[in-house]
């Protein structure tokens, strides 16, 4: 075999991001990264308001709002954001996760300062009356059939944030229940706009070819005037109380071609210090074909069709889920004693020197490559911010996960993958 | 600070986008090597196209091309599959290997300091595969147990009908994966025969470049596959077979389980070097996206579906044109004649001069995200070079875009979208096969009785 050479993490250049990093006097926080490389520029406006904060009763609502944003306002036609970048080459999209929602445009940078006025006057004078609530609902009622009904295995996520959270709503999950949906008034609608809606509850992140003097005129000029209540954002204070026992649970749907088993175990918030060991562990356990589960469970045994490890960190704790699909005829129990296997042997030993290598090598080069695009880096910028806590936190990521030792690794392992700490969710066909 | 104004700021006089300067050379074993350079972050990409693909497959071995892909990446002579993932993990590397109908690429790319061994390793799997018999055995069963999951999907069932439907025996008409019943028919003679025809440097073309001067890229595509040699024999014909003219008719397949019905819509159209091809990849962007006229009809208008587009896959052959969506099962007659309607409605009311403006703009945007990464720089050239188009081109890409006018999308549509479309529709068949046999040809096949590998069964 010809010795191939090994390139250490180190030798990998991740140039910092150089970002500026302002806050309006209405609290609107601002963070704007210049790169003229390209003429194009990525705009991301986070709200902090995700699935999480639904008023009880109420599921779904964060996600219904993502939809109303596009409906027009007291100054503009509905679908006036897609005027405004699909009809000049650019795009726009909106995604609402457990903690944000995130809207986002790409644009020729000619056309930045009409996408912030035009994020500006969503937040200042959104339409929302009963015209608007009735047809979105419908769609996104459209969107849980079509995602969570008609797919295959379209349930499995909401019935692992179901089990897993009996108390804190990360259980509700984010699409929310047509039912509940169906329930809601234009006041409550109303109601949840004003609550969350407001300059000091938002991020403004601009990436790629911009001035950082001249685009900060511009924020000021839009967003500035618009006020921000003397109340406070209420939070979710509620606390998911430690679990103690095993949870296993059996869904069975039609359209389910292979059998699935996922487990879910209780983490830290994505703040918490466990974090980088905890996405070392996902890298080590399903990144690549190297990693643990492929090469044991796809590769060696050839029980699954694919396996899958997740870190899923969160504003507050969140899940460590490892994920397998049985191989055709391979029945659920020997897929799911197999993955049990390989997830106690990494409770059991310590990763090796060359396996460490490998994965900061591996987390190296996937943060270079995810610096490619204008809007990778404003995503990257908003999570830092709002799961962390701080904008720099994109600049210490690549240290962070270096300064994971192995005994790291096997303590995150030891500490969070216990049994009486998991959720099990058996997917079957009916 | 005053209140926010009543309309949008106007637009500042726009920046020019710069495009990776590409230059090509031929090396002595007659590979084609293109090079570019593009150096704002430390990564280089390759993509080694290899001019045969699922379209030089036998009718009876579909799935032949893909496998020979998937192997590659299986062990080589000098190590086997888990050694060949653990080097290229260890490098951070990317290592892959797909087969279209026209073509097989095998792409790498890492960090600068770790791309020479990377692609290394991609001479490795292209030249010295091992195929031995445990990963054929091994590799099959995998991709056996994945069409489960594909045939579990309605909307990838539509597209693999669809493309029957279209073709027939042609050689786009069976699926790039192949069937269980094909698939168990492949060894690893075959696998190897296929290699060794058709991987052979005078029909394949390198792309590289990202991090690194061009010269020093055409250096390393010499020292690397410059020993590469071409067999002594001519290429192997490739398989022919007349593509079948379009006729209209509703293909059904029956998933009494399927969530929801997927329908697509289409017939074939144009091939890559046509002339064509600027109004057709415009006229399709006027059906496509959230403001093109099939999402506005369908989603916006109507709430059939959560989305709905358009597509052209122009190839070396005629290519597919069409259109999809996926409905409620008791919506799916409507969705039907929506989207005929407007299909045809390129014809009764042809987009206009100024309708033009901002679907062309969508074209052009979405070019110039594609090029944003250096993988996507090295898939548009490679896509020149696969179908013979001047590498040039990708400057004029934008320019040849905005040159297309009205009358040249509307004589493409009337002469090559307006009629005689199939229509496939797979989902709860009970809920609209009668209603629509009422309007048009049906021919309804139950999911359980579907063979792809079987043209017969599609006529």
């Amino acid at each position: 075999m010809t010795a191939l050479p090994t390139i250490s993490a180190s030798a990998i250049r991740v140039e910092p991001l150089a970002y500026v990093d302002r806050t309006l006097a209405n609290g609107l926080r601002a963070i704007l990264v210049p790169d003229r490389r390209v003429p194009s520029v990525a705009i991301n406006v986070a709200y902090r308001v995700g699935g999480k904060d639904d008023p009880p009763g109420r599921s779904g609502f964060a996600h219904l709002f993502e939809h109303l944003m596009f409906k027009g306002t007291s100054r503009t036609a509905p679908e006036t954001i897609d005027r405004l970048t699909e009809d000049v080459g650019g795009y726009n999209n909106a995604f609402t996760s457990e903690d944000i929602t995130n809207y986002y445009e790409v644009v020729p940078s000619n056309h930045l300062e009409r996408l912030l006025w035009a994020e500006a006057d969503r937040l200042a004078s959104l339409t929302v009356n009963d015209a608007n609530f009735a047809t979105e609902r419908d769609v996104v009622i459209g969107e849980y059939d079509q995602r969570i009904l008609a797919e295959p295995y379209g349930m499995l996520d909401e019935l692992v944030n179901r089990e897993a959270y009996r108390v804190h709503p990360y259980g509700r999950g984010v699409i929310g229940s047509p039912d509940e949906l169906n329930a809601a008034s234009l006041d409550d609608v109303k109601a949840f706009h004003a609550t969350y809606y407001r300059p000091d509850n938002a991020v403004l992140v601009v990436a790629g070819d911009l001035d950082v003097d001249e685009t900060w005129r511009w924020i000021e000029r839009h967003f500035g005037a618009i006020a921000t209540p003397p109340s406070p954002v209420p939070r979710v204070v509620a606390v998911e109380p430690e679990q103690t026992a095993e949870r296993v649970y059996e869904h069975r749907a039609a359209n389910v071609p292979l059998a699935a088993v996922e487990e879910a175990y209780h983490i830290p918030a994505a703040a918490h210090p466990d974090a980088a060991a905890l996405d070392v562990l996902e890298t080590i356990l399903g990144a690549g074909r190297s990693s643990r589960l492929y090469q044991s469970l796809v590769y060696t045994q050839q029980l699954a069709t694919s396996a899958w490890a997740s870190a899923d960190l969160r504003q507050q704790p969140g899940l460590f889920s490892v994920r397998l699909t049985c191989a055709r005829g391979v029945t659920l129990e020997a897929g799911h004693a197999a993955l049990r296997a390989e997830l106690e042997r990494i409770r059991d030993a310590a990763p090796s020197e060359a396996e460490m290598a490998r994965v900061g090598t591996q987390i190296a080069s996937a943060l270079v490559r995810s610096r490619q695009t204008s809007s990778g880096v404003a995503l990257a910028l908003v999570r830092a911010t709002t799961e962390r806590g701080d904008p720099a936190a994109v600049n210490g990521d690549l240290d962070r996960y270096l300064a994971v030792t192995a005994a790291d690794v096997l303590r995150v392992a030891h500490t969070y993958l216990r049994p009486e700490n998991r959720t099990v969710i058996r997917y079957l066909p009916q | 600070m005053t209140d926010l104004q009543n309309a949008p700021p106007a637009a500042g006089p726009p920046r020019d986008a710069t495009i990776a300067r590409a230059e090509e050379r031929i090396l002595d074993n007659g590979l084609r090597v293109v090079a570019f350079e593009q150096r704002s972050l430390p990564l280089i990409a390759a993509q080694l196209v290899v001019r045969s693909g699922g379209a030089d497959e036998r009718e009876d071995e579909a799935g032949l091309a893909a496998l020979v892909s998937a192997l590659l990446t299986q062990g080589t002579a000098e190590r086997g599959a888990t050694e060949l993932a653990a080097a290229v993990d260890a490098l951070g590397a990317r290592l892959d290997a797909a087969s279209g109908y026209d073509a097989s690429v095998v792409s790498v790319s890492a960090t600068t300091p770790a791309f020479p061994a990377a692609f290394a390793l991609l001479d490795e799997v292209v030249r010295r595969p091992a195929f031995s018999a445990h990963e054929v055995t091994r590799v099959r069963a995998k991709s056996i147990s994945d069409l489960a999951l594909t045939y579990a999907n309605p909307s990838a069932v539509a597209r693999l009908v669809a493309q029957r439907v279209a073709y027939g025996s042609a050689p786009y008409g069976h699926p790039l994966a192949g069937t269980a019943a094909t698939l168990e028919r492949l060894d690893r003679e075959g696998v190897a025969w296929f290699h060794n025809a058709y991987y052979r440097p005078d029909d394949a073309a390198l792309i590289i470049g990202g991090d690194i001067p061009i010269d020093d890229a055409f250096v390393l595509a010499q020292r690397v596959l410059g020993e590469w040699r071409a067999p002594n024999v001519p290429l192997a014909p490739r398989p022919h077979g007349a593509i079948p003219p379009p006729r209209a008719r509703v293909v059904i397949v029956d998933k009494p389980e399927a969530g929801r019905t997927a329908l697509v819509a289409g017939r074939v159209t144009i091939e890559r070097r046509s002339q064509d091809y600027y109004p057709a990849v415009v006229a399709t962007a006027v059906l496509s996206g959230y403001s093109g006229r099939l999402n506005q009809e369908i989603r916006v208008k109507r709430g059939l579906s959560y989305g709905a587009g358009a597509s052209l896959s122009a190839r070396r052959m005629p290519g597919l044109f069409t259109a999809s969506t996926l409905v409620d099962h008791a919506r799916a007659v409507e969705a039907t004649d929506v989207t005929r309607a407007t299909l045809r409605s390129l014809v009764d009311a042809p987009a206009t001069d100024d309708d033009l403006i901002a679907r062309k703009a969508t074209v052009t945007g979405g070019f110039f995200r594609g090029i944003e990464t250096i993988d996507g720089v090295a898939a548009a050239l490679a896509e020149h070079v696969l179908y013979d188009v001047p590498i040039d081109d990708l400057q004029h890409f934008a320019r040849r875009v905005q040159d297309v006018d009205a009358a040249s999308v509307g004589d493409f549509a009337s002469r090559e979208l307006a009629g005689e479309l199939f229509v496939v529709l797979a989902g709860d068949a009970s809920r609209f096969a009668s209603t629509l046999a009422t309007k048009h040809d049906v021919h309804v096949i139950p999911a359980g009785t579907l063979d792809l590998g079987n043209a017969a069964g599609f006529a």
